[in-house]
């Protein structure tokens, strides 16, 4: 046998040999394979490299030591040094733990989600002061996380003496020879099965060049058990190979291992850089609603970010994963944290990363800035692959920062989008919305009256304003309820844990029109006359039907109605006019083109670029109705009125 | 001696993974009947995130390569079939001189049979039969779909991988002992062919199960 090699004479003595030997060959098939950079993937080359002798199969350059249980391994340092250290007793268990460890020292203990130093640089509350509440930060609890993937434990059983001599007087089943040849099977097994189990795929990617991991696979030998508590218990799945019987006792092997690595699996094989983000950015996009009433608890671990590939396995691992060693905060969290925070980022140069930066006056520096700290280009399109609902968001902000340079562009912009008015005058809201501002905030107080004059217009009045309503409420109705639930989520999730609470802003918030013209619409229950009037579209039905729907939260909505109103662009109100004005000419384009106005009020500059479309579609509608006067006398009136 | 069998899970694999699959499964066997001297090789599969162990042996793997090219060519003469491959290990012995010849007999000791259904997705590519590495096919079921079923026979072939695994560990009392110049016990692989009528017999049982209309051909 080819144990016959060695210089122990008597059967006992050899056994102790096999079984020793069978004790550091486990070792070394169990962290050759755990043990990254040493891997036998690479095994022609690194062998090449380390030992040429053993570069070929061939039994003739093959070192001792492989020759044992005919298994010829890789030089393994790790086993070799840690079988120095294990090397007791043959009746001393082995206990091979394979850790997992997160490399870098940043680690969020809490959350279990490792903070990356590019992550920390932008992570959260530096980058995105309204997005988190630093109270919730937990960028403080810190420290090297471990996890236990695996949990080999080889040792050999012996019995009783009494047992042991009948046992090998019993049968030959345990001569040296077969013993022998049942561990080589054994061994067989084991170097296969290492490679089945889910922590290999670990090692292999961390083996697999190019990649920069941020966990690594430790070991640790021992011979003691270190319990798991039930909980961690529960996470394990156990895989016995069968014992092999010697004649005093019996080798075994078994394996405690994680059956489901997924939360770090797809984590290692995947660079830091924030490849995945446009998708991660879609994903959240895809069911915003359903994410972000959950935000307040996910607020904790801004730095799952990098967790590029996260978007693909988070959700499952979530609902599955025990919360020990779960990301479960990071899931929820990180979606709406992308999705709102990218058109954002660019705001804010990570270089400038001021603490509570709402007044940063580096709002408007380029994207550039931003990339460059985030090598991968995936941060450039992550507003295009959003749905459509975010993109208001996403123009918004940037079309503030193409156009203003001044420092209040972010809160202006929450604003606009937002009944939330924490800063009631900003510098940019009075410049842009003067001129309406005190018409606008009689709104509210005019609201009691309002119905009575709008019952009292005219036919052609009423008509006129049915066009202004149809724009004002409808158009809002995607825009501006959008647009804020995404600064609500950022701001004030806790209070408007519902992006559809924010819908009935949409009334308050758009009167400018008729306030330019002196004329106070009741924007929270024109539902009660629009029946009355005519209405020439049947969007105002359906309007009528949601705005009916929303009337519990409009007194909570009136009292910020001022602010609101005050921070409209002047820009939105004349185009506005204008519209109205067409409309009452040709509805159906009017419309749509109203919808759009709306929509463009959230920033000067998309509303400078609806303003050209509108003048376009202004033209052509003009020359339509000019066409029209000629058939239908009533129709000037009704524009002259206006104008 | 008694010869041990083992049928593994049947596999329901496209005809492009056939040669993946079975590389798999016949080298971890042959791995752990390889006793002799061996130097392991990993291999990583192309087509599903698994890693297996070859035994290092240029012989061993051009034996099997062959057999599954065999295999592959006998799938598309016969599509849509359940098929079976055996293989199996034995011992030469030398039988007592009859009064005719001398003849050297085969026994064997260990059986597996591995099995697979090939399907056929729409549009199948016999055409392409010589580029079976073929990784994707496009035009026909959606990428989800076939992502979905991909990482089904994932599961399914570590299943199969762990079930030898797990077999070679309950079952080491059949294996005959270690000759030191032989690095594996000497094996053959069967494929079904027309004229191996047991198997035929196998497949006219299958059939008889199954109901597939086209087992008639």
């Amino acid at each position: 046998m080819a144990s016959s090699h060695s210089n122990v004479h008597s059967e006992a003595a050899k056994m102790e040999q096999i079984i020793t030997e069978f004790h550091t060959k486990s070792l070394h098939i169990i962290l050759e394979s755990r043990s990254p950079y040493v891997s036998s993937r690479n095994f022609s080359g690194e062998q090449i490299l380390s030992s040429p002798s053993s570069s070929s199969s061939s039994s003739s350059s093959v070192r001792p030591r492989d020759k044992w249980f005919n298994l010829a391994l890789r030089e393994c340092p790790a086993a070799l040094e840690n079988l120095d250290l294990w090397r007791q007793s043959n009746l001393e268990p082995m206990v091979i733990d394979v850790i997992l460890a997160q490399r870098p020292v940043n680690w969020d203990t809490v959350n279990f989600s490792p903070k990356r130093e590019l992550v920390r640089n932008l992570s959260s509350k530096e980058r995105y002061p309204f997005c988190w509440g630093s109270d919730q930060e937990e960028i403080g609890c810190e420290g090297k996380r471990e996890k236990i993937v695996e949990r080999w434990v080889v040792k050999y059983e012996s019995r009783k003496v009494r047992d042991c001599s009948s046992g090998s007087r019993r049968s030959s089943n345990n001569t040296l020879s077969n013993v022998y040849k049942k561990s080589i099977l054994l061994l067989r097994s084991l170097y296969a099965t290492v490679r089945i189990l889910p922590a290999y795929k670990i090692f292999r990617d961390l083996n697999s060049s190019g990649q920069i991991c941020m966990f690594s696979l430790a070991h640790r030998v021992s011979s003691f058990v270190e319990p798991f508590t039930r909980k961690e218990e529960v996470e394990f799945q156990r895989f016995g190979f069968t014992p092999v019987d010697t004649s005093c006792g019996r080798l075994c092997i078994s394996v405690l291992y994680r059956s489901s690595l997924s939360d770090v699996n797809s984590e290692p094989s995947t660079p830091i850089s924030p490849q995945v983000i446009p998708d991660y950015v879609g994903s959240p996009m895809a069911d915003p609603l359903k994410r972000l009433p959950s935000l307040p608890i996910s607020r904790g671990s801004p730095s799952s970010l990098p967790f590029s590939r996260r978007h693909s396995w988070s959700y499952d691992h979530y609902k599955a994963s025990p919360p020990s060693v779960s990301f479960s905060p990071s899931p929820t969290y990180s979606e709406p944290h992308v999705s709102i925070s990218n058109p954002r980022s660019r705001c804010y140069p990570p270089m400038s990363l001021p603490p509570h930066p709402p007044e940063t006056s580096l709002v408007h520096k380029k994207d550039t800035s931003f990339d460059e700290y985030c090598p991968s280009p995936n941060f450039t399109p992550s507003a295009s692959p959003s749905p459509p609902i975010y993109i208001p968001g996403g123009h918004l902000s940037k079309g503030l920062l193409r156009s203003e340079s001044a420092p209040f562009s972010i809160p202006a912009a929450m604003l606009l989008s937002s009944k939330q008015n924490l800063f009631p005058s900003s510098p940019i809201k009075i410049a842009r919305s003067g001129t309406s501002k005190i018409e606008k905030s009689m709104g509210p107080i005019q609201n009691g009256t309002t119905i009575e004059k709008l019952l009292s217009l005219g036919k052609d009045d009423s008509r006129r304003y049915s066009g202004v309503k149809l724009s004002a409420n409808s158009s809002p109705q995607v825009s501006f309820s959008r647009s804020s639930s995404r600064s609500f989520q950022d701001d004030f999730d806790d209070e408007f844990p519902c992006p559809f609470d924010v819908e009935d802003i949409v009334p308050n918030s758009r009167p400018e029109s008729f306030d330019q013209k002196g004329l106070v619409s009741d924007p929270h229950d024109p539902g009660g006359f629009f029946p009355i009037r005519k209405s020439q579209d049947a969007a105002v039905g359906a309007l009528v039907c949601m705005l009916k729907k929303a009337p519990p939260l409009r007194q909570d909505l009136s009292s910020t109605t001022n602010l609101t109103e005050v921070s409209r662009p002047e820009s939105w109100s004349n185009n506005t006019l204008e519209l109205s004005r067409m409309s009452s000419g040709e509805n159906a384009p009017s419309q749509s083109v109203l919808s759009s106005g709306l929509l463009a009020s959230k920033t000067t500059a998309d509303a400078l670029e609806e303003l050209r479309s509108y003048k376009e579609m202004k033209n052509l509608l003009v020359s339509q109705c000019a066409r029209s006067h000629a058939s239908s006398p009533a129709e000037p009136s009704s524009r002259d009125s206006n104008e | 001696m008694n010869c041990e069998v083992c049928q593994l899970k049947e596999l329901e694999v496209e005809h492009f993974e056939i040669r993946e699959v079975l590389r798999c499964i016949l080298h971890t066997i042959v791995f752990h009947r390889a006793l002799g001297l061996v130097r392991p090789k990993d291999i990583d599969l192309e087509l599903f995130e698994i890693t297996y162990v070859q035994c290092g042996d240029v012989e061993v793997e051009k034996k099997i390569d062959e057999k599954i090219e065999q295999f592959i060519s006998w799938v598309e003469k016969h599509p849509n079939k359940k098929s079976q491959i055996c293989l199996s290990f034995y011992e030469v012995k030398n039988k007592q001189q009859s009064w005719f010849t001398n003849k050297i007999e085969r026994l064997y000791w260990e059986q597996w049979y591995v099995n697979l259904n090939v399907i056929q997705l729409p549009k199948a590519h016999s055409s392409k039969s010589h580029h079976s590495k073929v990784l994707f096919d496009p035009g026909e079921s959606t990428s989800e779909e076939r992502s979905i079923r991909r990482a089904a026979l994932e599961a399914s072939l570590r299943d199969v991988l762990f079930q030898i695994i797990k077999f070679v560990n309950e079952k080491k009392d059949h294996v005959p002992p270690i000759s030191e110049s032989v690095v594996y016990f000497p094996y053959e692989i069967t494929i079904p062919s027309s004229s191996d009528s047991a198997f035929g017999m196998d497949m006219i049982k299958r059939m008889l199960q199954t109901g597939h209309p086209t087992m008639l051909s």
